[in-house]
């Protein structure tokens, strides 16, 4: 039964919409791959390794989904995969671009590769996909992107100050975009988690002595993250329950920069 | 990577491209060995050998020769 005859409604649904999600071989992108299909939306799942992709590719519920291998890193390539997508298999309705790269370096040790590496990955490929977004033809009605940004944009942190500047450029470019884009009706948000569970974490937890972890797990109110928490929230600003939202920045942390 | 040179690379991330490091040398007696020091070796294991430092073994060094025997089995003879 549909809407029309239970009166139910899924503010939710993403029903016919085709959204490209990127860094979906794992952690939050996987996630949020996922979490739009079951919404019912049409998934192209963007990655670096196709056997992975292919992982996540299949673990989608529903039809029409398909993969992309593609290096986020080839900057000025990006606009291009992007209208090539739309040409081949039907205008964009939503990019959630999860794919980043969290490393912490002291400034001691930081140099102009690691900085450029960085800001290529977690800024400028965003800045790339926006761009390959709005080209004509390919933002279907309604369309909307939303970004990863990390609460690093928010809170300083020894060892990771080239991190943090990459995510507060994302939370300054988020604003820009709205705004630059509502021509183009295409809404941009960004979201910003705290630590969550994921291969990244894991990675970032065996530097870390069990006292170590349990000190730092400590300072989460309601304990880290999963995926699923911010794929919820992509989602949610993917679809058209977030009409009115545009520009906006929304924190996910359970409670840890409350306090 | 050889030994020696990523014992000149961590003396250069610890600030200490004149003194050097002594594979003897007690971490303790080090005063560039803080803890944004033992992130940097961390990020330098990372870099170089693209693989992670276990924290429980780096907790348990107490010498240079200690944190070359972390990174032993990936340094060329």
């Amino acid at each position: 039964m549909d809407e029309k005859t239970t009166g139910l409604i899924n503010p939710l649904s993403l029903a016919r919409r085709r959204i490209l999600v990127t860094g979906a071989s794992s952690g939050i992108g996987r996630a949020t791959a996922e979490l739009l299909a079951r919404l019912g939306a049409s998934v192209i799942v963007a990655g670096r390794d196709e056997e992975r992709l292919a992982r996540t590719r299949s673990s989608l519920v529903g039809d029409g989904h398909s993969q992309i291998a593609f290096d986020l890193s080839a900057i000025d390539e990006i606009p291009g995969i992007v209208a090539r997508l739309a040409k081949e298999g039907g205008a964009l309705s939503g990019i959630a671009h999860c794919a980043g790269v969290q490393a912490g370096r002291p400034m001691r040790i930081v140099d102009q590769n690691f900085m450029d590496d960085l800001f290529r990955v977690n800024v400028q490929s965003g800045l790339a996909l926006a761009r390959g977004f709005r080209q004509r033809g390919v933002p279907a009605s309604g369309a909307a992107m939303v970004l990863v940004s990390s609460v690093s944009a928010f809170v300083g942190q020894a060892s990771n100050v080239v991190y943090c500047a990459t995510k507060g450029a994302v939370v300054s470019a988020t604003k820009a975009l709205a705004v630059e884009f509502m021509r183009d009706k295409i809404r941009v948000n960004c979201v910003c988690p705290a630590l969550v569970e994921t291969e990244m974490a894991d990675r970032f937890r065996t530097t870390m002595s069990d006292e170590q972890w349990q000190g730092y797990v400590a300072q989460y109110p309601m304990g880290i993250g999963q995926p699923a928490d911010i794929a919820n929230s992509v989602a949610f600003l993917l679809s058209d329950a977030a009409r009115w939202i545009n520009g906006t920045t929304l924190v996910l942390d359970g409670g840890l920069l409350a306090g | 990577m050889k030994k020696q040179e990523f014992i000149r690379e961590l003396a250069l991330a610890l600030e200490r491209p004149d003194e050097g490091l002594q594979e003897d040398v007690l971490l303790a007696d080090i005063p560039e060995w803080d803890s944004l020091a033992v992130i940097s070796f961390i990020a330098l294991v990372d870099e170089h050998f693209g693989a992670a430092v276990e924290g429980e073994k780096l907790a348990a060094a107490t010498t240079v020769a200690d944190l070359i025997v972390i990174v032993q089995p990936h340094l060329e003879d």
